[in-house]
């Protein structure tokens, strides 16, 4: 019976969440700047390479495009998932802290729901916006860069260097490992948000522990491991994907520490785990 | 969600010796409130009193510190169990102001299992059918407050709350509202608390009212029982004040009282008539300039229970 009404009550706020996050700018560009961002790139990129060869074609030499499409593609996957990761956190903690500034928040307390599932239904909403926004960024970048390059094996003086499947088989080892910390950084920003005194407050601690951590974690060395951020796509990156971009352009000898992988793909987990609870402890006891 | 309760006397509010504390500042010190099915309650009290403390630990969005409360049988954590038959409107409307009208009351119909209006009657009921594809940020106060009392009829709640309900609203708005809470009452049996500085608008309308004070309920009964325990106050405006004050001082149907001036005489009426006094002061030889009856009026009975200036705006009375 109990679990019942949780569960109608998840429900209920979950679709009232949608349907803010239907009517929201901020989700849309939530959503729509990383594919938006991506492409820019891959067009720069197109762009910066046809200059070339038209430099070439007007030395005499002969115009030819030097490299095959993945790398680009990942180059831009990249930076449309750094542009994901910040916007994520920033959401996170924008979201819940801007509506208990307005009092919104208060409307859904008292009619439906229980505080642990309002920071429930705020997760649940942000990672559907998360997929939706990888989503359109995955098939938005690769569509382009299928249009603008051929996308095929690394070849080098007439031999196949790195086949496709194992330049397909890294670019999905590298984006798992690229996504398996955003449940961490949702969670994180919820728990800023819910800690904040405003929206403001809220956004600024959790940009600012974001980037503050690119610009540290150089000097902490293998330290850095044990801290989820290390792996999200960020402007000082640290993530497997950036080696990926490298392999798909021909550089063999790209290896994935062992234990870095072991890291990326276990430290995630407790982060989000931790980050949940104290967020649910916490929100029992916040003025709304 | 809870059947509405048969009983007209249940009450559907309970706070017993309710105390809460900010640090140090106490501001409820063991307040006592109930409210029956049925009625509409008003809630008046000076600027710090603590009534919007009182409403925020009512619908649990602060944690008290002391004392017990329950709505329609459940405490305060557990309001959302009862599925939107508590709902409340606050001071300031507390709404998306991204959303338009019609998106807001759609958000607030996804909330409730089975809204009982829909959304094209509320905006009817309300008179915002023009508003409906309005952003909230693009409406004057007064309708963003007509969207606020509209979002809190969306489900078929028993008990509503607001706070300030008729701030912001022209004279034509708080007739309206006025006449929506009347009906939503005779008609829906639904439960009314309002906390309101606007006296004579809660005299319009309540059946039972509360004073706070100093973070305690001072009274807190139906108007009439509250009203039939006041006095009348009669001012006399006459040039012979002193003989004036000798004649009516030695009645004890009457009392003079301490803000009398030295041109006006202000008694308080304790059986004694208006007419009577007007009778035995000219059969005495003194002259009487002019007569004012003030009848007992929640205005009356706030400034004499608190002590409240009869020369402080209402505003700064009952904030």
């Amino acid at each position: 019976m109990r679990v019942a009404q949780t569960s109608a009550c998840l429900k209920a706020c979950l679709h009232a969440e949608l349907h803010l996050a239907r009517h929201s700018l901020g989700t849309r560009l939530l959503v729509l700047t990383p594919l938006l961002i991506a492409c820019l790139q891959l067009m720069i990129a197109s762009l910066g390479e046809t200059g070339a060869q038209a430099q070439q074609a007007l030395l005499g030499a002969e115009a030819e495009s030097t490299q095959q499409g993945y790398g680009f593609w990942v180059d831009s996957l990249l930076t449309g998932l750094t542009c994901l990761s910040l916007l994520a956190v920033a959401q996170a903690a924008y979201g819940l802290a801007a509506e208990r500034d307005s009092g919104a928040l208060r409307h859904l307390v008292i009619r439906r729901a229980s505080r642990s599932t309002l920071v429930v239904s705020k997760l649940i909403a942000l990672h559907l916006l998360i997929a939706l926004a990888l989503f359109l960024l995955l098939l938005g970048s690769w569509g382009l860069s299928a249009l603008l390059w051929e996308l095929g094996p690394v070849i080098e003086d007439g031999y196949e260097l790195i086949s496709e499947g194992e330049i397909r088989t890294e670019i999905h080892l590298g984006l798992q490992l690229a996504i398996l910390p955003l449940p961490a950084a949702l969670a994180f920003g919820i728990l800023i948000s819910v800690l904040a005194q405003s929206a403001t407050q809220s956004l600024t601690l959790a940009l600012g522990a974001t980037l503050g951590f690119d610009v540290f974690k150089a000097s902490l060395g293998d330290s850095a491991g044990y801290v989820f951020a290390n792996f999200l796509p960020s402007l000082v990156d640290a993530s497997y994907l950036g080696d990926v971009a490298r392999l798909a352009r021909g550089y063999s000898d790209v290896l994935i520490d062992e234990r870095l992988l072991s890291l990326n793909t276990w430290t995630p987990l407790p982060a989000f785990l931790l980050c949940l609870v104290l967020s649910l402890i916490f929100i029992q006891r916040k003025s709304l | 969600m809870p059947e509405k309760l048969a009983n007209s006397t249940a009450p559907v509010l309970l706070m017993q010796a309710v105390a809460k504390s900010y640090g140090s500042v106490e501001v409820l010190l063991g307040v006592d409130l109930t409210v029956t099915q049925g009625s509409i309650h008003g809630l008046v009290g000076l600027n710090g009193s603590g009534k919007t403390t009182t409403l925020d630990c009512l619908l649990g969005l602060s944690a008290i510190n002391a004392g017990r409360i329950e709505i329609l049988g459940l405490p305060p954590a557990r309001l959302h169990e009862t599925e939107g038959a508590i709902v409340a409107v606050f001071d300031t409307p507390s709404l998306h102001s991204q959303l338009t009208v019609r998106q807001t009351l759609q958000h607030a119909a996804t909330l409730c299992p089975s809204p009982s209006r829909s959304v094209d009657e509320l905006m009817t009921l309300l008179s915002l059918s023009r508003y409906g594809d309005y952003k909230l940020s693009k409406l004057s106060l007064g309708n963003r407050r007509r969207v606020s009392i509209a979002h809190a009829l969306v489900g078929d709640p028993s008990l509503v709350l607001l706070d300030e309900p008729f701030n912001g609203l022209d004279a034509g708005g708080v007739d309206e509202v006025l006449a929506l809470i009347q009906r939503l009452n005779r008609d829906h049996g639904m439960s009314f608390l309002l906390s309101s500085h606007q006296l004579p608008y809660l005299q319009s309308i309540c059946t039972h009212l509360s004073i706070l004070h100093g973070g305690r309920i001072l009274a807190s009964d139906s108007l009439d029982a509250l009203l039939a325990g006041s006095q009348s106050i009669l001012t006399v405006t006459t040039p012979n004040l002193t003989a004036a004050c000798e004649i009516l001082g030695s009645r004890t149907d009457l009392q003079i009282r301490a803000d009398s001036s030295a041109t006006h005489l202000r008694l308080t009426l304790e059986g004694a008539t208006p007419a009577e006094i007007n009778r035995l002061l000219v059969t005495s030889g003194i002259e009487v300039q002019a007569l004012v009856t003030e009848q007992a009026s929640i205005e009356s009975l706030f400034r004499e229970l608190t002590g409240a200036s009869a020369d402080q705006p209402a505003g700064e009375r009952a904030a």
